[in-house]
Order: C-alpha cells, then structure tokens, then sequence
C-alpha cells in the first residue's frame, strides 16, 4: 500500500486524472485537498458550475452509492460531505455572480414539540454534502419560525422531521398553514422521522417521505430537476 | 489510491463472510447458579440412594463383570444386570476423571481445550433428516452429509465435529461408518468423533483417527483425537453397544461424553429436581465405569435433561425447564471436577421464530452454565429429528454474536469517554467525534445475518427474511469451499484401511 501513499502533486496532473483524484479524495474525506483541487480547476479556467458538476457532484455521487449499498460507515459519509461542502464554500459566491444555476436550497428544522434532532442533522450535512445551501432552523419549531424562513430565504425546500407519533401531525399544520396563505406550491416539501412513512407524507400533503438522509439527497434533486422542467415547460 | 481504497472496502465490507476467526472463547465470569449449595448437596445425595438402593441396570457382561471388581454390588455373582453403587465407591471413582483435557485435530491450529472456563462449539450431530427451504425436508443422505461437514470445514464458530450432521442413510450399515468418518477427516480438519454403536465400529473409529493424525496408539492415549457420546437408555440403564463404547475409548484414553437421556415427564421424573437426580446418578455410574476401565480416561459430564410435552409426548427443548436443568447440570459437573456436555436445542419444525427463540433460551443457559463441550451448537431443529441448513447459519450468528457478549468490557480512561462527552456537549451527535472517529469500524460486533437497514430500504431489496439470507449464505459458502490440505501418505493409508474392512465386510449387524 505504501507505494499508493505518496504525496501527489495534484497541479502536476491533467484536468481529467484531477477530476478523477478529487473523487478519491471526497471519497476518502480529504478536504483539505478538494479545497485545493476546487482552485486549480478554477486557475485553469473552469466555470465554477463545471467544477461543481463534474468534480464535487459527480464525487459526491460515489459517495452516495456506496453508502447505499452499506460499503461507507457514517462518519465517512460526513467527513465527505464536509470536504464536499468546503469546496462548495469557494464556489458558492462565484456561482452567485456567474448566474449558474443553483443546486437548489433548503430551510429545515425539527417541528414543535419536538427536540430529536439527530437525524434532521444528518439531511441537512448530507444535503450540503450534495452542494445545497441549507438553513436549519433546529427543534421546536412552531409554524411562525417555518413561514418566517421561507419569506426571508425564499429557499426551493422545505424540510420538516419528527420522532414523536404525537409531534408528527403537527408537520400538517404547518403544510394547512402554507396553503391557506397560498404559498404551498412554492415549495417543495419533504419530511421525514423514524415514525413516518409514505402514506403519512401522503395524507398531510408533503411532496415526500424520506426514510434517509441518502433517500432525502436523491428525492431533492429529483423533485428539484422535475420542478426545473415544470417551469420550463410553462415558459415556452 | 481512494479508487483502490474504495475497490478494498467494497470487498471487505460486502464480499465475503464477515466471520471472527477460529477461537474458543472463555466464560469470563463466575457460573450462574439455579441452585444453593445445601440443594446442589440434596441432589448429590439423592442421587447416591438413587444408586445404592435401586442401582443401575449395564446390559454388557463384560462391564458389569469389571465393576464387580473394582467393588460394586452387583447382582448374579457379578454377573449383572442390575449394578448397586455406595457412596464410596462413586467418589473414589469420580474423582480420577480429568477437570480438562485437549482434543487434537488433524490441523493442530483447530485443537481444542475442553474444561475450566472454555466452551467448544460442536456441529449438530446424528438427525436423520436435513431439511433447507428450497429442497424440503428429507432423509439424511451422503449427499447432505458431506455438504454439511463443508460448511462445519468453513465456519470458525464450529470447533468440533461431534458426530454425522446427518444420517447418511443411503450408505450400507456395515460399511457406513468407515464412508462417514473418511468424509470426516478428509472434508474438514477439526476434531471428529466416532460411534458408540459396537465394538467394530468404534474400534474402526480409534484407528481411523490415529491414520488422521499419523500417530500410534500410545501417543492417542496422551492425545484424545476421537471422541464419542454414550448415552444412557434412561431410566437408568445402558445398553450393551453404548457400553462397548466406554470400554474401548476409555481403553485408549479417547474422551466419552456421558450423557443420561433424561426427558422429564417420560424417561425422567416430572419434576426438574427428580430428573436431575436421575441425571446425576446415570452419569455418575457411567463416568465410574469409564475411570475403573482406565484411571484418568477423560469424560464429560453430559446434561441433556429437558421435558416431554404431556399432552403428546414429544420431547421439548429449549423450555425454561430445560435451561434450569443446563445451568443445575454445571453446578454438579463443576462439584465433580469434570467438564459439561449441554446442547443449543429447539423442538421447532423449522428454521423459524421458535427454533431461534428456543435456541437462544438454550444459549443463554450453556453460556451462563459454563457449558464446556456446546453439543449441536449449529444446525439442530426439529428436537434433533432435522438438520437446517439455514439454522446452521443463523446458529453462527448466535454464536458469533454470544462470543462478542462474553468479551470484555473495558473501563480505562478512553472507553469512559469523559472528554468526549464533554467536546460533543449536549443536543448534538457522535458521528463526527474524534473518539468516534478512531473506533467506528471496530467498535460494533459485525453480524452475518442481521439486516439493520430501514424497514423501506429492506423491503425494495425484496423483504428478505433472515431465514432467506441464511439460504443464501450457505449457499454462497458451499460454492466456495475448499477442501482443507491431506498429507497424500495420510489419505492413502486411510483408503487402504478402508479398502481392508470393507473387504472384511464392515461391522457386523448389532
């Protein structure tokens, strides 16, 4: 192994064999070294987004498949998307003046009553691990802290959890709340706890239940991507 | 180098059988007791009236004959049935037995200790059904047999192979025993065992075991490497092959495994103490009888003491009656200084939630019982009638995980964990501490068969049941066995010898 552990001068590499280190090295949790891999593509020219894309997002989805499949622990994943999110730091103000398009940005918080925040922490690590802007609003959340997030955030999520069967309901009120005052269809929202389940997201008028933080990176981005396509199908 | 690293990973963490390596674990704390002294003492001497005052019926001649000389009361001028012991006798007899010997197997590395704290797994022995959920339930065949002993060859959790998994019932009953035990040494490397069922075939046994080892009958006497089970045809008497079987292993110093087959309700009193009386005087008659044949002949105390159903008369195990009797049973072995014989048993049908229940309910007991020789640790349902090929897996689960429960439990400073504790702090998590992040991979027992995956992931995959994944995993196995190295002049002297007695015609009928 001790061969394969040498110092690799990564602006001594191609664009390619880079793209393809930065995904070992996300993999492996190096932040340090995807900072650096983010700035030597940017030295040699490339749109931030591509650097996001093709580096951070495509390395990120490794991740995600083998933490799927149960190959990666836990804590591997997060010292993944911590090295994901510290690229994505470097980028994020580029991307702004750019005018990319964004990987999209979630509000998320734990609802009233409820303090088990574990898991909430998890999406929202992970979901920046996949290169979105989240906002966490914490636990005990009443329905005022939600509505005043989404005015002040204007994100394309809105992520609500629970662990208690007696505090899951309150994610409807929350849900009546936004369509009573119009605003439901501005957002996509997506909730989750160990006591949900489909029909439950079904019944309170979520957009979807996700059982996981990996489950809640992939719904996102599916649910973001068809809302892109929604969109641009009602502008032409 | 991630490339390769995740390459590595996918292989360890999903390739393969995350199996621990061949080890005997140690009971690292005291014994339970079910019983005070003063009641362990009560037992003790009940036993003795049981065997002075109504004695023990030893069908062979020959045995009653030698414990009318070494000072028994036996009836018809010593020629028996009937056999009357005083409490003399028994203690001066008892006492030889060893507290420990060592089984040697062929591969030296799969030797096992058996005594003190240790516990040794044994492969389900003697059912004359295998059954697995693709095939169904049928009769033990050569077949089933070898595939068996492939995967007692393949799994660290089995130390000893303790008889035929199954029944190889389509081969001749003259010659059986020779095809069997050759399957034995040639298909695994553990220690093996040989039947107590006349004198030709455990003679065949002792000699087939010193070509295993390549060794003569002396170094065997120093070096038990075949051991077999004599069981009492309770209540209190042993047949004649059974007692042959004594004579001979203890002859040349081979290990017996003395074990009253006493079903409370039906072969037993219906009280868990009665039975236990019974136990104890059948297994302390035939543990004297093994020491007057050869002073210090190593023997197991063997406690297979469990409870009929009444309203039946099947046999039932893994019954809270049973587990009393297990952990009883120790306390008296331990009183003898002789080593325990218990079983991992169920009563159930099949490789299900009762088989699994029953089990652990066994486990526990053998375990906290300070159970030294675990007889059908792996495969047994059906109160010994089937083997499950998919028990045999979730059996090395049990196992496995009961080994991890038996380590011990570190205090010093890092384990404590004060300082993380206090860098984590209140309301967040541990996945990102330090102190989390220097132990995760090995922090955890890793199972074989459990799935911790949530109840949505778990069911896109297909919902598979444990009882499944075990199907799966044998298979897996099996597809991948070798057979273990044969020293070429060793496998030629045992076909020889084989090819000598089948030309002799085998074993004679009983």
């Amino acid at each position: 192994m001790s061969e394969q552990e040498e110092e690799i001068d990564l602006a001594s590499l191609s664009d390619e064999e880079l793209v393809q280190q930065m995904h070992d090295d996300l993999y492996d949790g190096l932040k340090d070294e995807v900072v650096e891999g983010v700035e030597i593509l940017l030295e040699r020219g490339w749109e931030p987004y591509r650097v996001l894309t093709n580096a951070l997002v495509d390395g990120m989805t490794i991740v995600g498949i083998d933490f799927r499949d149960g190959i990666l622990f836990v804590p591997e994943v997060l010292l993944a998307a911590n090295s994901m999110k510290a690229g994505m730091s470097i980028l994020r103000p580029l991307l702004a003046q750019t005018g990319a398009p964004k990987m999209g940005k979630m509000v998320i918080g734990t609802v009233k009553g409820d303090i088990h925040d574990i898991g909430k922490n998890l999406v929202g690590m992970m979901m920046e691990g996949a290169g979105f802007e989240v906002i966490d609003l914490g636990i005990n959340n009443p329905v005022e802290n939600y509505l005043a997030a989404l005015e002040e955030h204007q994100p394309d999520i809105l992520g609500m959890s629970a662990l208690l069967t007696t505090t899951m309901p309150y994610m409807k009120v929350v849900i009546d709340t936004l369509v009573e005052m119009g605003l439901r269809d501005r957002y996509i929202v997506l909730v989750g706890g160990a006591p949900l389940n489909e029909e439950f997201a079904d019944a309170i008028g979520a957009d979807a239940y996700c059982r996981d933080a990996a489950v809640a990176v992939e719904t996102a981005g599916a649910l973001i991507k068809r809302r892109h396509n929604q969109l641009a199908a009602m502008a032409s | 180098m991630s490339r390769r690293q995740r390459r590595i990973r996918r292989e360890d963490r999903t390739g393969g059988f995350p199996q621990a390596p061949f080890a005997q674990p140690s009971i690292p704390f005291p014994p339970l007791k079910v019983l005070s002294d003063d009641q362990v003492e009560a037992i003790h001497q009940a036993s003795l009236r049981v065997l002075k005052e109504t004695g023990i019926n030893f069908l062979l001649p020959e045995a009653c004959r030698l414990m009318h000389a070494a000072g028994a009361d036996v009836e018809n001028g010593g020629e028996g049935p009937r056999v009357r012991f005083d409490a003399g006798f028994i203690d001066h007899y008892v006492a030889k037995a060893p507290s420990s010997f060592r089984m040697h197997a062929r591969n030296p590395a799969h030797d096992v200790e058996i005594g003190g704290n240790k516990m040794a797994w044994v492969l389900v022995a003697s059912t004359p059904n295998a059954t697995d959920i693709d095939r169904g339930r049928r009769t033990g065949c050569y077949a089933d047999y070898a595939d068996l002993l492939r995967l007692g060859q393949m799994l660290n959790t089995v130390h000893v192979i303790g008889g035929y998994p199954v029944e190889p019932v389509d081969l001749d009953v003259p010659t059986r025993h020779l095809d069997a035990i050759d399957a034995m040494i040639r298909l695994t490397d553990k220690a093996i065992y040989g039947y107590a069922l006349g004198r030709e075939r455990i003679l065949d046994a002792i000699e087939m075991a010193c070509i295993a080892r390549g060794i003569d009958h002396e170094i065997l006497a120093r070096e038990p490497s075949i051991l077999t089970t004599v069981n009492a045809n309770s209540p209190l008497q042993y047949d004649k092959p059974m007692l042959v079987g004594i004579l001979e292993m203890a002859q040349a110093g081979q290990p017996v495994n003395i074990t009253p087959f006493t079903l409370a309700g039906a072969m037993a009193p219906v009280t868990v103490a009665g039975a236990l009386v019974q136990q104890n005087a059948e297994a302390l008659a035939g543990i004297a009888l093994a020491q007057v044949v050869r002073a210090g002949a190593p023997v197991l105390y063997g406690s297979f003491t469990s409870n009929v159903d009444m309203k039946t008369g099947s046999p039932a195990f893994g019954t809270p009656e049973y587990a009393k009797a297990v952990i009883a049973s120790g306390q008296l072995a331990r009183r003898y200084g002789v080593p325990l014989r218990a079983s991992n048993v169920n009563a159930s049908n099949a490789a299900d939630g009762q088989a699994i229940y029953e089990s652990m309910m066994s486990l526990w007991a053998c375990f906290l019982g300070q159970t030294n020789y675990l007889k059908h640790g792996l495969g047994w349902i059906e109160g010994g009638l089937s083997v499950s090929f998919e028990k045999v897996i979730l059996d090395a689960e049990m196992l496995q995980a009961m080994a991890a429960f038996l380590a011990p439990l570190e205090t010093d400073d890092a384990a404590l964990a004060v300082d993380a504790i206090g860098q984590v702090g209140p309301g967040s998590h541990y996945f990102q501490s330090p102190h989390t992040m220097e132990r995760y991979e090995s922090a955890f027992y890793v199972p074989i068969l459990s799935d911790w995956r949530n109840f949505e992931t778990w069911r896109d995959a297909g919902s598979v049941d444990a009882t499944r994944r075990a199907n799966r995993i044998w298979k897996e196995l099996l597809a991948s066995y070798e057979p273990p190295a044969l020293d070429p002049g060793i496998g030629e002297a045992l076909s020889a010898f084989i090819a000598r007695r089948k030309a002799e015609g085998g074993a004679p009928p009983l």
